[in-house]
Protein backbone atom coordinates (compact mmCIF):
# COMPACT_ATOMS: atom_id res chain seq x y z
CA UNK A 1 0.00 0.00 0.00
CA UNK A 2 1.45 3.18 -1.06
CA UNK A 3 1.60 6.23 1.37
CA UNK A 4 2.28 9.62 0.61
CA UNK A 5 4.44 11.26 2.82
CA UNK A 6 2.28 14.73 4.26
CA UNK A 7 3.38 18.12 3.68
CA UNK A 8 5.97 19.10 6.34
CA UNK A 9 5.47 22.61 7.89
CA UNK A 10 8.96 23.52 8.96
CA UNK A 11 9.46 24.90 12.42
CA UNK A 12 9.99 29.00 13.29
CA UNK A 13 13.35 29.80 12.15
CA UNK A 14 15.88 29.54 14.58
CA UNK A 15 19.53 29.95 15.69
CA UNK A 16 21.68 26.94 15.42
CA UNK A 17 24.30 27.76 17.71
CA UNK A 18 26.29 24.99 17.31
CA UNK A 19 26.61 25.27 13.21
CA UNK A 20 30.01 25.71 12.56
CA UNK A 21 28.94 27.73 9.66
CA UNK A 22 28.65 31.22 10.88
CA UNK A 23 25.76 33.24 8.69
CA UNK A 24 26.74 36.99 8.29
CA UNK A 25 23.07 37.60 7.16
CA UNK A 26 20.29 36.36 9.16
CA UNK A 27 17.55 38.25 7.32
CA UNK A 28 14.32 37.58 9.29
CA UNK A 29 11.58 36.74 6.22
CA UNK A 30 9.21 34.20 6.21
CA UNK A 31 11.42 31.30 4.14
CA UNK A 32 14.35 30.31 3.38
CA UNK A 33 17.09 30.98 5.55
CA UNK A 34 20.10 29.36 4.91
CA UNK A 35 20.48 27.23 7.96
CA UNK A 36 16.95 26.39 7.82
CA UNK A 37 17.70 25.23 4.66
CA UNK A 38 19.82 22.82 5.44
CA UNK A 39 17.48 21.11 8.36
CA UNK A 40 14.64 21.28 6.07
CA UNK A 41 16.16 19.20 3.54
CA UNK A 42 17.83 16.67 6.19
CA UNK A 43 14.43 16.21 7.73
CA UNK A 44 12.41 15.42 4.81
CA UNK A 45 12.71 11.84 2.54
CA UNK A 46 11.95 14.20 0.00
CA UNK A 47 12.04 18.23 -0.77
CA UNK A 48 12.11 20.57 -3.89
CA UNK A 49 13.52 23.95 -3.39
CA UNK A 50 12.24 26.13 -6.12
CA UNK A 51 11.81 30.25 -6.38
CA UNK A 52 8.53 31.61 -5.79
CA UNK A 53 5.78 31.06 -8.27
CA UNK A 54 8.14 29.35 -10.68
CA UNK A 55 6.09 26.77 -12.62
CA UNK A 56 9.07 24.60 -12.90
CA UNK A 57 8.84 23.35 -9.52
CA UNK A 58 4.70 22.53 -10.57
CA UNK A 59 6.00 20.25 -12.81
CA UNK A 60 8.37 18.20 -10.56
CA UNK A 61 5.84 18.61 -7.97
CA UNK A 62 2.96 17.07 -10.21
CA UNK A 63 5.50 14.42 -11.29
CA UNK A 64 6.30 13.25 -7.46
CA UNK A 65 2.45 12.88 -6.87
CA UNK A 66 1.49 11.04 -9.96
CA UNK A 67 3.96 8.56 -8.35
CA UNK A 68 2.31 8.85 -5.03
CA UNK A 69 4.94 11.10 -3.29
CA UNK A 70 4.22 13.94 -2.14
CA UNK A 71 7.12 16.29 -2.09
CA UNK A 72 7.99 18.78 0.59
CA UNK A 73 7.83 22.80 -1.24
CA UNK A 74 10.02 25.24 -0.30
CA UNK A 75 9.89 28.24 -1.83
CA UNK A 76 13.03 30.60 -1.57
CA UNK A 77 12.31 34.78 -1.84
CA UNK A 78 14.53 36.14 -4.56
CA UNK A 79 16.26 38.41 -1.76
CA UNK A 80 17.26 34.67 0.42
CA UNK A 81 17.98 33.12 -2.65
CA UNK A 82 22.10 34.12 -3.38
CA UNK A 83 22.38 32.84 0.45
CA UNK A 84 20.57 29.95 0.25
CA UNK A 85 22.28 28.66 -2.71
CA UNK A 86 25.87 29.15 -1.25
CA UNK A 87 24.60 27.04 1.69
CA UNK A 88 23.79 24.32 -0.29
CA UNK A 89 26.88 24.64 -2.58
CA UNK A 90 28.69 23.73 0.64
CA UNK A 91 27.06 20.84 1.14
CA UNK A 92 27.05 19.78 -2.08
CA UNK A 93 30.05 19.82 -2.61
CA UNK A 94 31.11 16.18 -1.81
CA UNK A 95 28.34 14.87 -4.63
CA UNK A 96 28.24 16.82 -7.09
CA UNK A 97 31.27 18.61 -9.44
CA UNK A 98 30.89 22.17 -7.18
CA UNK A 99 28.56 23.07 -9.74
CA UNK A 100 26.16 25.74 -8.65
CA UNK A 101 22.74 24.82 -7.26
CA UNK A 102 20.12 25.27 -9.93
CA UNK A 103 16.34 25.74 -9.09
CA UNK A 104 14.35 23.79 -8.42
CA UNK A 105 16.53 21.36 -6.77
CA UNK A 106 15.24 18.02 -5.86
CA UNK A 107 16.71 16.61 -2.61
CA UNK A 108 15.90 12.91 -1.97
CA UNK A 109 16.74 10.93 1.68
CA UNK A 110 18.78 14.59 2.15
CA UNK A 111 20.89 14.76 -0.43
CA UNK A 112 21.00 16.84 -3.48
CA UNK A 113 19.25 14.46 -5.81
CA UNK A 114 19.46 17.30 -9.05
CA UNK A 115 17.00 19.72 -11.24
CA UNK A 116 14.37 18.53 -13.36
CA UNK A 117 16.52 17.69 -16.15
CA UNK A 118 17.69 14.62 -13.68
CA UNK A 119 14.63 14.07 -12.52
CA UNK A 120 13.00 13.43 -15.91
CA UNK A 121 15.76 11.24 -17.40
CA UNK A 122 15.93 8.91 -13.55
CA UNK A 123 11.98 9.06 -13.89
CA UNK A 124 12.25 7.81 -18.28
CA UNK A 125 14.99 5.45 -17.61
CA UNK A 126 12.89 3.68 -14.61
CA UNK A 127 15.32 4.37 -11.55
CA UNK A 128 13.16 7.36 -9.88
CA UNK A 129 11.05 4.85 -8.10
CA UNK A 130 13.79 2.89 -6.30
CA UNK A 131 16.04 5.71 -5.74
CA UNK A 132 12.47 7.21 -3.60
CA UNK A 133 11.64 3.77 -2.32
CA UNK A 134 15.29 3.39 -1.06
CA UNK A 135 14.81 7.24 0.73
CA UNK A 136 12.02 6.01 2.52
CA UNK A 137 9.46 8.35 0.57
CA UNK A 138 7.63 5.39 -1.19
CA UNK A 139 6.75 1.95 0.38
CA UNK A 140 5.50 -0.38 -2.17
CA UNK B 1 -10.80 23.48 -111.28
CA UNK B 2 -14.08 24.49 -110.08
CA UNK B 3 -13.36 26.04 -106.55
CA UNK B 4 -10.58 28.10 -107.19
CA UNK B 5 -12.36 31.27 -107.11
CA UNK B 6 -14.45 31.00 -104.04
CA UNK B 7 -12.68 31.76 -100.71
CA UNK B 8 -11.83 28.38 -99.18
CA UNK B 9 -11.74 27.44 -95.52
CA UNK B 10 -9.83 24.92 -94.28
CA UNK B 11 -11.02 22.18 -91.97
CA UNK B 12 -8.42 19.98 -90.65
CA UNK B 13 -9.55 17.42 -88.43
CA UNK B 14 -7.51 15.16 -86.41
CA UNK B 15 -8.48 11.91 -85.13
CA UNK B 16 -6.11 9.94 -83.01
CA UNK B 17 -5.76 6.20 -83.85
CA UNK B 18 -6.56 3.89 -81.93
CA UNK B 19 -5.34 0.29 -81.56
CA UNK B 20 -6.44 -0.86 -85.63
CA UNK B 21 -8.81 1.59 -88.16
CA UNK B 22 -11.95 1.68 -87.48
CA UNK B 23 -14.60 3.30 -88.90
CA UNK B 24 -14.57 6.82 -87.67
CA UNK B 25 -16.89 8.97 -89.29
CA UNK B 26 -17.89 10.49 -92.53
CA UNK B 27 -18.30 13.78 -91.96
CA UNK B 28 -20.29 16.60 -93.82
CA UNK B 29 -17.93 18.61 -95.32
CA UNK B 30 -18.21 22.09 -94.22
CA UNK B 31 -20.59 21.64 -91.48
CA UNK B 32 -17.87 21.31 -88.73
CA UNK B 33 -15.48 24.54 -88.53
CA UNK B 34 -12.43 23.96 -86.07
CA UNK B 35 -11.14 26.49 -84.03
CA UNK B 36 -7.25 28.04 -83.05
CA UNK B 37 -5.13 24.65 -83.24
CA UNK B 38 -7.68 22.27 -83.95
CA UNK B 39 -6.96 23.75 -87.70
CA UNK B 40 -4.04 21.75 -87.48
CA UNK B 41 -5.67 18.77 -87.59
CA UNK B 42 -6.28 16.05 -90.04
CA UNK B 43 -9.01 13.74 -90.33
CA UNK B 44 -9.27 10.40 -91.91
CA UNK B 45 -12.27 8.69 -92.95
CA UNK B 46 -12.24 5.34 -93.98
CA UNK B 47 -14.40 3.13 -95.01
CA UNK B 48 -13.84 -0.59 -94.45
CA UNK B 49 -16.75 -1.64 -96.10
CA UNK B 50 -15.08 -1.86 -99.30
CA UNK B 51 -12.47 -4.74 -99.87
CA UNK B 52 -9.75 -1.79 -99.83
CA UNK B 53 -9.50 0.48 -97.30
CA UNK B 54 -9.87 3.94 -98.60
CA UNK B 55 -8.12 6.92 -96.73
CA UNK B 56 -9.09 10.24 -97.69
CA UNK B 57 -7.61 13.51 -96.62
CA UNK B 58 -9.89 16.43 -96.73
CA UNK B 59 -7.89 19.70 -96.43
CA UNK B 60 -9.28 22.42 -97.35
CA UNK B 61 -7.18 25.59 -97.06
CA UNK B 62 -8.22 28.42 -95.22
CA UNK B 63 -6.81 31.29 -97.07
CA UNK B 64 -8.68 34.99 -97.54
CA UNK B 65 -6.10 36.14 -99.97
CA UNK B 66 -4.69 33.14 -102.15
CA UNK B 67 -7.34 31.93 -104.25
CA UNK B 68 -5.60 28.74 -104.60
CA UNK B 69 -5.63 26.04 -102.12
CA UNK B 70 -2.80 25.67 -99.62
CA UNK B 71 -1.56 22.99 -98.11
CA UNK B 72 -1.11 23.91 -94.60
CA UNK B 73 1.95 22.70 -93.23
CA UNK B 74 0.72 20.98 -89.82
CA UNK B 75 2.33 18.50 -87.99
CA UNK B 76 0.95 15.21 -89.55
CA UNK B 77 1.59 12.23 -88.37
CA UNK B 78 2.08 9.91 -91.42
CA UNK B 79 -1.01 8.68 -92.36
CA UNK B 80 -0.82 7.41 -95.80
CA UNK B 81 -3.75 8.42 -97.95
CA UNK B 82 -5.52 6.08 -100.42
CA UNK B 83 -6.90 8.20 -102.21
CA UNK B 84 -10.45 7.58 -103.65
CA UNK B 85 -12.62 10.72 -103.53
CA UNK B 86 -15.38 9.74 -105.84
CA UNK B 87 -17.66 9.24 -103.02
CA UNK B 88 -17.12 13.19 -101.52
CA UNK B 89 -16.97 14.57 -104.98
CA UNK B 90 -20.43 13.94 -104.56
CA UNK B 91 -21.32 15.44 -101.08
CA UNK B 92 -19.24 18.37 -102.01
CA UNK B 93 -22.04 19.07 -104.11
CA UNK B 94 -24.77 18.41 -102.42
CA UNK B 95 -23.28 21.01 -99.61
CA UNK B 96 -22.14 23.03 -101.46
CA UNK B 97 -22.89 26.46 -99.60
CA UNK B 98 -21.85 29.77 -100.94
CA UNK B 99 -21.26 31.77 -97.74
CA UNK B 100 -19.60 29.84 -95.38
CA UNK B 101 -17.29 27.39 -97.31
CA UNK B 102 -16.73 25.59 -100.15
CA UNK B 103 -15.27 22.35 -99.62
CA UNK B 104 -12.12 21.07 -101.91
CA UNK B 105 -11.09 17.83 -101.82
CA UNK B 106 -7.10 17.55 -102.47
CA UNK B 107 -6.05 14.08 -103.18
CA UNK B 108 -2.53 13.80 -101.18
CA UNK B 109 -0.46 11.23 -103.27
CA UNK B 110 2.12 9.33 -101.82
CA UNK B 111 4.34 11.80 -101.40
CA UNK B 112 3.26 12.25 -98.11
CA UNK B 113 4.98 9.02 -97.29
CA UNK B 114 8.12 10.44 -97.44
CA UNK B 115 7.44 13.85 -95.92
CA UNK B 116 8.64 14.77 -92.85
CA UNK B 117 5.77 15.22 -89.93
CA UNK B 118 6.34 19.22 -89.26
CA UNK B 119 7.23 20.19 -93.16
CA UNK B 120 4.92 19.54 -95.20
CA UNK B 121 4.63 23.10 -97.80
CA UNK B 122 4.13 20.77 -100.85
CA UNK B 123 1.50 22.65 -102.97
CA UNK B 124 -0.49 19.90 -103.83
CA UNK B 125 -2.88 20.96 -106.89
CA UNK B 126 -6.31 20.11 -106.51
CA UNK B 127 -7.14 17.81 -108.87
CA UNK B 128 -10.29 16.75 -110.79
CA UNK B 129 -9.45 13.80 -110.20
CA UNK B 130 -12.49 12.09 -108.84
CA UNK B 131 -12.26 8.72 -110.74
CA UNK B 132 -12.29 5.98 -108.77
CA UNK B 133 -8.79 4.44 -108.12
CA UNK B 134 -7.78 0.92 -108.56
CA UNK B 135 -7.48 -1.03 -105.50
CA UNK B 136 -4.46 -1.38 -104.00
CA UNK B 137 -2.68 -4.48 -103.07
CA UNK B 138 -3.65 -5.68 -99.59
CA UNK B 139 -0.60 -6.00 -98.28
CA UNK B 140 0.67 -2.27 -98.96
CA UNK B 141 -2.21 -1.55 -97.86
CA UNK B 142 -1.75 -3.12 -94.36
CA UNK B 143 2.11 -1.65 -94.49
CA UNK B 144 0.41 1.48 -94.20
CA UNK B 145 -1.66 0.97 -91.68
CA UNK B 146 1.31 -0.46 -89.61
CA UNK B 147 2.78 2.38 -90.38
CA UNK B 148 -0.35 4.74 -89.07
CA UNK B 149 -0.19 2.49 -86.19
CA UNK B 150 3.62 2.98 -85.06
CA UNK B 151 2.53 6.86 -85.31
CA UNK B 152 0.00 7.09 -83.47
CA UNK B 153 1.85 5.17 -80.87
CA UNK B 154 4.64 7.20 -80.98
CA UNK B 155 2.32 10.31 -80.30
CA UNK B 156 1.06 8.49 -77.39
CA UNK B 157 4.71 8.03 -75.83
CA UNK B 158 5.33 11.38 -76.55
CA UNK B 159 2.19 12.93 -74.79
CA UNK B 160 3.38 10.64 -72.10
CA UNK B 161 6.96 11.91 -71.78
CA UNK B 162 5.74 15.34 -72.10
CA UNK B 163 2.62 14.62 -69.33
CA UNK B 164 5.09 13.14 -67.05
CA UNK B 165 7.57 16.36 -67.28
CA UNK B 166 4.20 18.41 -66.35
CA UNK B 167 3.84 16.29 -63.15
CA UNK B 168 7.55 16.97 -62.17
CA UNK B 169 7.07 20.67 -63.03
CA UNK B 170 3.86 20.74 -61.01
CA UNK B 171 5.50 19.38 -57.67
CA UNK B 172 8.30 21.56 -57.77
CA UNK B 173 6.13 24.55 -58.10
CA UNK B 174 4.07 22.91 -54.98
CA UNK B 175 7.44 22.81 -53.01
CA UNK B 176 8.58 26.20 -54.33
CA UNK B 177 5.25 27.82 -53.27
CA UNK B 178 4.91 26.10 -49.65
CA UNK B 179 8.97 27.67 -48.95
CA UNK B 180 7.35 30.61 -50.15
CA UNK B 181 4.06 30.02 -48.06
CA UNK B 182 6.56 29.52 -45.02
CA UNK B 183 8.30 32.44 -45.45
CA UNK B 184 5.26 34.75 -45.55
CA UNK B 185 4.16 33.48 -42.51
CA UNK B 186 7.59 33.88 -40.90
CA UNK B 187 7.47 37.44 -42.34
CA UNK B 188 3.77 37.95 -40.87
CA UNK B 189 5.27 36.26 -37.83
CA UNK B 190 8.32 38.59 -37.76
CA UNK B 191 5.98 41.84 -38.55
CA UNK B 192 4.21 41.14 -35.77
CA UNK B 193 7.56 40.86 -33.64
CA UNK B 194 9.13 44.22 -34.86
CA UNK B 195 6.17 46.39 -34.20
CA UNK B 196 6.73 48.35 -31.70
CA UNK B 197 10.08 46.55 -30.78
CA UNK B 198 13.69 47.26 -29.85
CA UNK B 199 15.62 47.68 -33.21
CA UNK B 200 18.59 45.73 -32.06
CA UNK B 201 16.66 43.07 -30.55
CA UNK B 202 14.35 42.37 -34.03
CA UNK B 203 17.93 42.43 -35.28
CA UNK B 204 19.31 39.26 -33.62
CA UNK B 205 15.85 37.43 -33.82
CA UNK B 206 15.67 38.40 -37.32
CA UNK B 207 19.19 36.96 -37.98
CA UNK B 208 18.89 33.95 -35.18
CA UNK B 209 15.37 32.71 -36.72
CA UNK B 210 16.76 32.53 -40.41
CA UNK B 211 19.91 30.47 -39.48
CA UNK B 212 17.67 28.33 -38.01
CA UNK B 213 15.18 28.34 -41.09
CA UNK B 214 18.37 27.45 -43.33
CA UNK B 215 19.62 24.64 -40.77
CA UNK B 216 16.13 23.14 -40.46
CA UNK B 217 15.94 22.96 -44.30
CA UNK B 218 19.57 20.71 -44.21
CA UNK B 219 18.17 18.88 -41.52
CA UNK B 220 15.29 17.23 -43.16
CA UNK B 221 18.06 16.79 -46.07
CA UNK B 222 19.96 14.76 -44.27
CA UNK B 223 17.09 13.15 -42.18
CA UNK B 224 15.50 11.84 -45.52
CA UNK B 225 18.82 10.80 -46.93
CA UNK B 226 19.94 8.65 -43.22
CA UNK B 227 15.95 6.93 -43.88
CA UNK B 228 17.01 5.53 -47.52
CA UNK B 229 20.31 4.66 -46.20
CA UNK B 230 18.63 3.08 -43.29
CA UNK B 231 15.74 0.94 -45.81
CA UNK B 232 18.82 0.06 -47.95
CA UNK B 233 20.80 -1.42 -45.51
CA UNK B 234 17.91 -3.15 -43.47
CA UNK B 235 17.11 -4.70 -47.13
CA UNK B 236 20.36 -5.68 -47.51
CA UNK B 237 20.59 -7.55 -44.40
CA UNK B 238 24.34 -5.57 -43.30
CA UNK B 239 25.76 -6.74 -39.96
CA UNK B 240 25.00 -5.47 -36.72
CA UNK B 241 28.06 -3.85 -36.48
CA UNK B 242 27.59 -1.19 -39.66
CA UNK B 243 23.73 -1.27 -38.41
CA UNK B 244 24.53 0.46 -35.02
CA UNK B 245 26.76 2.83 -36.99
CA UNK B 246 24.24 4.09 -38.81
CA UNK B 247 21.57 4.13 -35.58
CA UNK B 248 23.99 6.13 -34.09
CA UNK B 249 24.21 8.71 -36.54
CA UNK B 250 20.34 8.38 -36.85
CA UNK B 251 19.78 9.23 -33.18
CA UNK B 252 22.65 12.06 -33.04
CA UNK B 253 20.52 13.59 -35.57
CA UNK B 254 17.59 14.31 -33.61
CA UNK B 255 19.71 15.20 -31.02
CA UNK B 256 21.25 17.59 -33.34
CA UNK B 257 17.41 19.10 -33.89
CA UNK B 258 17.09 19.39 -29.99
CA UNK B 259 20.49 21.34 -29.60
CA UNK B 260 19.24 23.78 -33.20
CA UNK B 261 15.63 24.15 -31.26
CA UNK B 262 17.73 25.23 -28.51
CA UNK B 263 19.49 27.56 -29.88
CA UNK B 264 16.50 29.37 -30.97
CA UNK B 265 14.57 28.96 -28.12
CA UNK B 266 16.63 31.87 -26.71
CA UNK B 267 16.39 34.55 -29.49
CA UNK B 268 12.41 33.56 -29.84
CA UNK B 269 10.44 31.39 -28.18
CA UNK B 270 7.46 31.65 -29.59
CA UNK B 271 8.99 31.12 -32.61
CA UNK B 272 9.37 27.48 -31.52
CA UNK B 273 6.71 26.75 -29.55
CA UNK B 274 4.17 28.00 -32.57
CA UNK B 275 5.77 25.24 -35.06
CA UNK B 276 5.97 27.33 -37.71
CA UNK B 277 9.09 25.97 -38.92
CA UNK B 278 7.13 22.92 -39.42
CA UNK B 279 4.61 21.97 -42.36
CA UNK B 280 0.80 21.56 -41.54
CA UNK B 281 0.57 18.32 -40.64
CA UNK B 282 3.28 17.85 -38.25
CA UNK B 283 2.00 21.36 -36.73
CA UNK B 284 -1.30 19.41 -36.11
CA UNK B 285 0.27 17.42 -33.48
CA UNK B 286 2.71 19.33 -32.13
CA UNK B 287 3.13 19.46 -28.08
CA UNK B 288 5.30 22.38 -26.70
CA UNK B 289 7.29 23.05 -30.16
CA UNK B 290 7.45 19.12 -31.19
CA UNK B 291 6.32 15.53 -31.34
CA UNK B 292 4.90 13.63 -28.25
CA UNK B 293 6.83 10.90 -26.74
CA UNK B 294 4.36 8.81 -26.02
CA UNK B 295 2.51 9.54 -29.96
CA UNK B 296 6.06 8.45 -31.08
CA UNK B 297 6.15 5.13 -28.81
CA UNK B 298 2.72 4.28 -30.50
CA UNK B 299 4.06 5.01 -33.79
CA UNK B 300 7.13 2.94 -33.00
CA UNK B 301 6.05 -0.30 -31.49
CA UNK B 302 4.23 -1.74 -33.96
CA UNK B 303 6.97 -2.18 -36.52
CA UNK B 304 9.41 -3.77 -34.10
CA UNK B 305 7.63 -7.05 -33.89
CA UNK B 306 8.70 -9.51 -32.48
CA UNK B 307 9.45 -8.07 -28.99
CA UNK B 308 10.48 -10.41 -26.33
CA UNK B 309 8.19 -10.58 -22.82
CA UNK B 310 10.79 -8.54 -21.12
CA UNK B 311 11.10 -5.90 -24.18
CA UNK B 312 7.16 -6.04 -24.00
CA UNK B 313 7.77 -5.22 -19.87
CA UNK B 314 10.12 -2.37 -20.55
CA UNK B 315 8.04 -0.33 -23.54
CA UNK B 316 5.14 -0.18 -21.26
CA UNK B 317 6.79 1.03 -18.40
CA UNK B 318 8.37 3.59 -21.12
CA UNK B 319 5.03 4.33 -22.26
CA UNK B 320 3.77 4.85 -18.42
CA UNK B 321 6.94 7.12 -17.58
CA UNK B 322 6.23 9.29 -20.90
CA UNK B 323 2.60 9.65 -20.30
CA UNK B 324 3.31 10.72 -16.23
CA UNK B 325 6.30 13.23 -18.00
CA UNK B 326 4.14 14.73 -20.62
CA UNK B 327 0.79 15.12 -18.13
CA UNK B 328 3.30 16.88 -15.43
CA UNK B 329 5.14 18.98 -18.27
CA UNK B 330 1.26 20.09 -19.16
CA UNK B 331 0.02 20.87 -16.07
CA UNK B 332 2.65 23.17 -15.36
CA UNK B 333 2.29 25.07 -18.92
CA UNK B 334 -1.36 25.12 -17.71
CA UNK B 335 -0.07 26.92 -14.60
CA UNK B 336 2.30 29.51 -16.42
CA UNK B 337 -0.83 29.99 -18.62
CA UNK B 338 -2.82 30.87 -15.49
CA UNK B 339 0.36 33.13 -14.59
CA UNK B 340 0.99 35.00 -17.01
CA UNK B 341 -2.68 35.96 -17.79
CA UNK B 342 -3.59 37.04 -14.52
CA UNK B 343 -0.66 39.22 -14.24
CA UNK B 344 -1.57 40.73 -17.34
CA UNK B 345 -5.09 41.22 -16.12
CA UNK B 346 -4.26 42.67 -12.77
CA UNK B 347 -3.75 46.41 -11.99
CA UNK B 348 -6.86 49.00 -12.29
CA UNK B 349 -8.22 48.73 -15.54
CA UNK B 350 -9.09 52.37 -15.22
CA UNK B 351 -5.74 52.87 -15.53
CA UNK B 352 -3.92 54.06 -18.63
CA UNK B 353 -0.59 52.73 -17.94
CA UNK B 354 -0.10 49.02 -18.29
CA UNK B 355 3.04 48.60 -18.52
CA UNK B 356 4.22 47.04 -14.94
CA UNK B 357 1.68 44.27 -15.89
CA UNK B 358 3.23 43.70 -18.68
CA UNK B 359 6.75 43.67 -17.97
CA UNK B 360 5.67 41.17 -15.16
CA UNK B 361 4.29 38.83 -17.53
CA UNK B 362 7.62 39.10 -19.69
CA UNK B 363 9.46 38.23 -17.13
CA UNK B 364 7.23 35.42 -16.23
CA UNK B 365 7.30 34.36 -20.17
CA UNK B 366 10.85 33.54 -19.99
CA UNK B 367 9.83 30.33 -18.22
CA UNK B 368 8.50 29.30 -21.60
CA UNK B 369 12.39 28.43 -22.58
CA UNK B 370 12.41 25.86 -19.87
CA UNK B 371 9.65 24.35 -21.45
CA UNK B 372 10.71 23.83 -24.83
CA UNK B 373 14.33 22.77 -23.19
CA UNK B 374 12.48 20.20 -20.84
CA UNK B 375 10.21 19.04 -23.95
CA UNK B 376 12.88 18.65 -25.65
CA UNK B 377 14.67 16.97 -23.02
CA UNK B 378 12.01 14.74 -22.78
CA UNK B 379 12.35 13.60 -26.00
CA UNK B 380 15.61 12.74 -26.30
CA UNK B 381 15.64 10.35 -22.56
CA UNK B 382 13.38 8.71 -24.43
CA UNK B 383 14.60 7.70 -27.56
CA UNK B 384 17.85 7.16 -25.58
CA UNK B 385 15.45 4.57 -23.41
CA UNK B 386 14.03 3.28 -26.69
CA UNK B 387 17.46 2.39 -28.35
CA UNK B 388 18.74 0.52 -24.80
CA UNK B 389 15.61 -1.01 -24.79
CA UNK B 390 16.16 -2.44 -28.00
CA UNK B 391 18.19 -4.40 -30.18
CA UNK B 392 20.21 -3.03 -33.17
CA UNK B 393 18.24 -3.97 -35.44
CA UNK B 394 15.02 -3.57 -33.83
CA UNK B 395 16.27 0.06 -33.45
CA UNK B 396 17.00 0.61 -36.93
CA UNK B 397 13.74 -0.56 -37.46
CA UNK B 398 12.48 2.01 -35.08
CA UNK B 399 14.61 4.99 -36.80
CA UNK B 400 13.09 4.05 -39.95
CA UNK B 401 9.74 3.47 -39.28
CA UNK B 402 10.02 7.16 -37.06
CA UNK B 403 11.50 8.71 -40.06
CA UNK B 404 9.25 7.60 -42.90
CA UNK B 405 6.58 8.43 -40.41
CA UNK B 406 7.46 12.42 -40.46
CA UNK B 407 8.24 12.19 -44.24
CA UNK B 408 4.73 11.34 -45.05
CA UNK B 409 3.44 13.54 -42.72
CA UNK B 410 4.77 15.92 -45.09
CA UNK B 411 3.66 14.67 -48.18
CA UNK B 412 -0.05 15.21 -46.35
CA UNK B 413 1.23 18.67 -45.72
CA UNK B 414 1.93 19.08 -49.64
CA UNK B 415 -1.35 17.28 -50.80
CA UNK B 416 -2.84 19.11 -48.64
CA UNK B 417 -1.60 22.64 -50.00
CA UNK B 418 -2.98 21.50 -53.49
CA UNK B 419 -6.23 19.97 -52.88
CA UNK B 420 -8.80 20.88 -55.62
CA UNK B 421 -10.48 24.30 -54.38
CA UNK B 422 -13.66 24.15 -52.74
CA UNK B 423 -16.81 24.67 -55.53
CA UNK B 424 -18.00 28.18 -55.03
CA UNK B 425 -21.44 28.50 -54.50
CA UNK B 426 -24.15 29.92 -57.23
Amino acid sequence: MQQAIPYKSWPLPCIDATSHRARSTTTLGHNGRGKDVLNIVSENAVIVLARKGCCMSHVVRRLLLTLGVNPAVHEIDEEDEAGVLNELGTICKGTENNKMVQLPAVFIGGRLFGGLDKVMATHISGDLIPVLKDAGALWL
Amino acid sequence: MPFSNLPLLVYIYQIWEEEGIEAIETWNVGEQELEGDEESKLSIALDINSTCAKVAFVIISKSMNSPTPQFVPSRLSIYEPIHQIGIWGENFKRNGNPNTSTSLIVEVDNKLENESETTSHEMLAPTNNYEQEASKPIDKIQRRLAQNREAARKSRLRKKAYVQQLENSRLKLIQLEQELQRATQQGLYMGGVLEGSHIGFSGTVNSGIAAFEMEYGRWVDVQHRQICELRTALNAHISDIELRILVKSGMGHYFELFRMKSTVAKADVFYVISGVWKTSAERFFSWIGGFRPSELLKVLVPQLDPLTEQQILEVCNLKQSCQQAEDALSQGLEKLQETVSSTVAGGPVAEVSYIPQVATAMEKLEALVSFVNQADHLRQETLQQMSRILTTRQAARGLLALGEYFHRLRALSTLWVTRPPEPSLP
